[in-house]
């Protein structure tokens, strides 16, 4: 009788609830996150892997032309190798989760091959006696090779290069970074790719968390790290510290810089290199979900001023040069990418109810 | 009056209710302390963030070596078995034990804060002054305990329950049926029920049947004709809720515990296929029930326990503006799972004298959780300013000046400036007072003066 009662009490409401919502079919249709994950997968991770890999086989070539015959031509060709590689690395830093992530010993890709600022008096130790078992990351990666070929005048640059130990430190560089990045392009185009669109909810672990994630502190590095630190906006820093810019020996921080905000994008947008958009993307999620629409109109219109403040960079000078002499300007972006991380981090991890840490919720 | 209701409250009543509840709950903190130390969480929360955020009033805890973090926790464990097992002062020294570990480990840092953590603590509590002459061991179907023993646990759960459910009752919850909106169709994924939540109904539907369920839930356990189907929708509701969200164990120890509602024949069955179950011997009752005098003792401590439960809850009435923007008064009220909000904040530490200011990188001092939770909760954006003025003042920055800009989404709106950017937080100081730095919107989300 009770039993009866309740059920028709409970009948009750689902009719009401039916009746009085219509459904509003474009608001809530589900937002198929495999195909999203598929995208990512397809057009962005995947591609923007491998073409890292191959420039790292052609800087390798280089790096062997240069050090079997050290001269003038063969490092400018080797100089340009490295900033063909060092750009294609913008394009995946956002991806370091899954085999790319940080796993109990094991260190972020972007850990073991794009940290700056170099340690040049560790650089001279690891010479002497080459290690990369250790924690000295400092001492590696593109920013060790970077230091290298391009500190001093490239006659120097030869000289110096006479030293035996000096080329076998330069051809260990590059093969740490080889494997490194062989290792997760061959992982994504084995199981993993496979395990990575499977794993389609929003709970922390899962595909559209763990890319998230990487992606706000890709972006966030932009901000942090590579414009706030050498321009000295770091409290408790008296004055600008201009050799902590990414790249500070090339001085091709802002074409690199320029490169790594395209990434982005790209991934906002879930497009591919060329800028040509295959499958859905973040946006197109935002976009599903209620609070979406206004949130993409804020965020792109915001993500606009951000790339005109970066446009209004010089590039007749280096980064490193214009933290000193055109401060203003820098601080004009800075101040545009501070504007628009909430949209990114706070704003668009809450209304796609994407998790971010593991430990548990006020459930009830 | 008083002295019927003492009659009443002391009256000798089965106490296989309160030994089962004791099984149950013990059971429940082995099983989530192993979980806890199982999924490094040590590590994680107390060892190796730089900085912790404090409660109010307990500045002082601090967190001890990693070594000394899991030997408390397997204390706990041990604690835990204790309450299951023993009696008398055995049984009281291991429910203090329990009581002050646990609550030391949740005072450490005030990111992770549940209310069902600080009910598990106000549960240990109340276990600390439970007369306790028998356990799983030596009590049987026979065995006695005073009402008030049983009643308070069922008080206390009642508190959750129906606050729980008062606080459901409010525009946004039911009308809007956000944040619901928001978690739902994040869980479109799951096997068989899925697809449900892709439904445009379904966030209202559970809305309402989620404040329903709060308010009701235990006058429907206690009523004895609708006490079986309350108990099985306390077990769908639960396990529905544990599915959809990431509310780790809690679940599972709400399913437990409300059998302390059930029938006293239904605990004495219970019990009685417990102890064959371990081969537990049946011990000839020992009815030595605590006297009249030293009960009443007990139950004034009880009294203001009560009623600060009562009250305390209530206390964000005398702040002015919304409560889920401002959360002055949010805590320690069984608000659980009512909005969904985040925040960005970054912080300025000026140097007082040479003028210079810079901009604080938040992930160098906390991890993802703590930033995460510090973003949205003005005591916590007060402490960490606080922190980082002291930090960076031993870094060489003099007289600092910390200012914070926050920007707040509650429930998918837009995100607003949550503190005034203008005020130095070196000046604030968090106390029960309102907070005027925190900007207050009205409905039409037009700052309020």
């Amino acid at each position: 009788m009770l039993k009866m009662r309740l059920l028709s009490f409970l009948s009750l409401i689902l009719i009401l609830g039916a009746a009085s919502c219509e459904r509003t079919a474009e608001e809530n249709d589900n937002f198929n996150r495999s195909k999203m994950l598929e995208n990512y997968a397809n057009n962005l991770i995947k591609p923007n892997f491998t073409d890292l890999q191959n420039s790292v086989t052609t800087l390798k070539t280089s790096i062997s032309n240069f050090t079997q015959t050290p001269n003038e031509t063969n490092l400018v060709s080797l100089q340009n190798e490295w900033l063909a590689a060092y750009k294609a690395w913008q394009y995946c830093n956002a991806f370091n989760f899954g085999p790319a992530g940080a796993l109990g010993l094991t260190r972020a890709l972007s850990e073991e091959i794009a940290t700056f600022p170099v340690s040049e008096t560790k650089i001279a130790t690891a010479i002497a006696a080459p290690n990369f078992n250790d924690f000295n990351r400092d001492s590696r990666g593109f920013l060790a090779i970077e230091y290298l070929i391009f500190d001093g005048t490239n006659s120097e640059i030869v000289n110096l290069f006479n030293d035996t130990k000096r080329k076998e430190y330069l051809n260990a560089l590059i093969n740490h970074i080889e494997t490194k990045v062989n290792n997760v392009v061959n992982s994504w185009n084995g199981t993993y790719y496979n395990d990575f669109v499977k794993n389609n909810g929003t709970d922390v672990g899962s595909s559209v968390s763990q890319m998230y994630n990487e992606f706000v502190r890709s972006f966030e590095t932009i901000k942090n790290v590579k414009i706030e630190l050498p321009f000295g906006k770091r409290p408790g820093q008296t004055q600008t510290e201009p050799h902590l810019v990414e790249a500070f020996y090339s001085g091709k921080s802002t074409e690199i810089l320029a490169e790594h905000l395209k990434a982005i994008e790209n991934i906002y947008f879930g497009k591919n290199k060329q800028g040509v958009q295959n499958g859905l993307s973040f946006k197109d999620y935002v976009n599903s979900v209620e609070g979406g629409k206004s949130l993409v109109s804020d965020t792109e219109a915001q993500w606009i001023l951000v790339k005109e403040k970066f446009n209004a960079i010089s590039r007749d000078n280096t980064l490193a040069y214009l933290i000193d002499n055109d401060a203003e300007t820098i601080e004009n972006f800075r101040l545009e990418l501070q504007k628009h991380t909430r949209y990114f981090k706070s704003d668009m991890s809450s209304v796609l109810g994407i998790a971010i840490t593991y430990s548990s919720g006020d459930g009830d | 009056m008083i002295k019927k209701f003492t009659t009443y409250l002391t009256q000798p009543i089965g106490a296989t209710p309160l030994i089962n509840f004791r099984l149950i709950f013990g059971v429940l903190l082995v099983f989530s302390t192993l979980r806890f130390m199982y999924l490094g969480w040590i590590e994680d929360h107390y060892t190796q963030p730089v900085f912790h955020f404090k409660y109010w009033g307990f500045e002082f805890v601090e967190p001890v070596g990693v070594t000394a973090m899991y030997i408390i926790h397997i204390v706990m464990v041990i604690a835990a078995i204790g309450i299951i097992v023993l009696h008398g002062w055995a049984y009281r020294i291991a429910a203090l034990t329990l009581f002050i570990l646990f609550t030391y480990t949740e005072l450490i840092d005030l990111t992770y804060y549940l209310n069902h953590y600080y009910f598990v603590s106000l549960m240990c509590l109340i276990l600390c002054i439970l007369p306790a002459q028998h356990s799983l061991i030596n009590g049987n179907t026979q065995s006695q305990t005073p009402r008030w023993s049983i009643l308070i646990i069922q008080i206390q759960i009642a508190f959750l329950y129906v606050y729980a459910g008062l606080a459901k009752i409010n525009y946004t919850w039911l009308i809007e049926a956000m944040p619901l909106k928001i978690w739902l169709p994040a869980n479109d994924q799951l096997p068989i029920i899925g697809p449900i939540f892709t439904l445009s109904f379904t966030p209202h539907l559970f809305a309402w049947i989620g404040m329903i369920y709060d308010c009701l839930i235990v006058f429907l356990l206690l009523y004895a004709p609708t006490r079986k189907i309350a108990y099985l929708s306390v077990v769908i509701f639960h396990v529905i809720t544990g599915m959809l969200f990431q509310i780790g164990v809690f679940p599972l120890v709400m399913i437990g515990i409300t059998t302390i509602y059930f029938s006293q024949n239904w605990h004495d069955k219970f019990l009685s296929i417990v102890q064959k179950i371990f081969f537990i011997p049946i011990v000839a009752p020992k009815n030595n029930l605590w006297t009249l005098k030293k009960q009443k003792v007990f139950l004034w401590i009880l009294l203001p326990y009560v009623l600060f439960q009562l009250f305390f809850p209530w206390r964000f009435v005398l702040y002015k503006g919304d409560l889920f923007w401002h959360e002055q008064g949010y805590r320690f009220g069984w608000r659980v799972m009512l909005m969904e909000k985040a925040g960005t904040a970054f912080f300025y530490v000026k140097d007082g004298v040479t003028g210079r200011e810079g901009v604080v990188d938040n992930r160098e001092f906390l991890n993802s959780h703590q930033e995460k939770q510090m973003a949205f909760q003005p005591d916590m954006i007060l402490q960490f300013a606080h922190f980082l003025g002291e930090h960076y003042a031993q870094k060489g920055v003099q007289k600092p000046e910390v200012r914070a800009e926050v920007y707040v989404t509650l429930n998918a709106q837009k995100s607003k400036l949550f503190v005034n950017p203008k005020v130095d937080l070196m000046k604030e100081k968090d106390t029960f007072a309102p907070k005027n730095w925190i900007i207050q919107y009205d409905e039409d989300g037009r700052v309020v003066e």
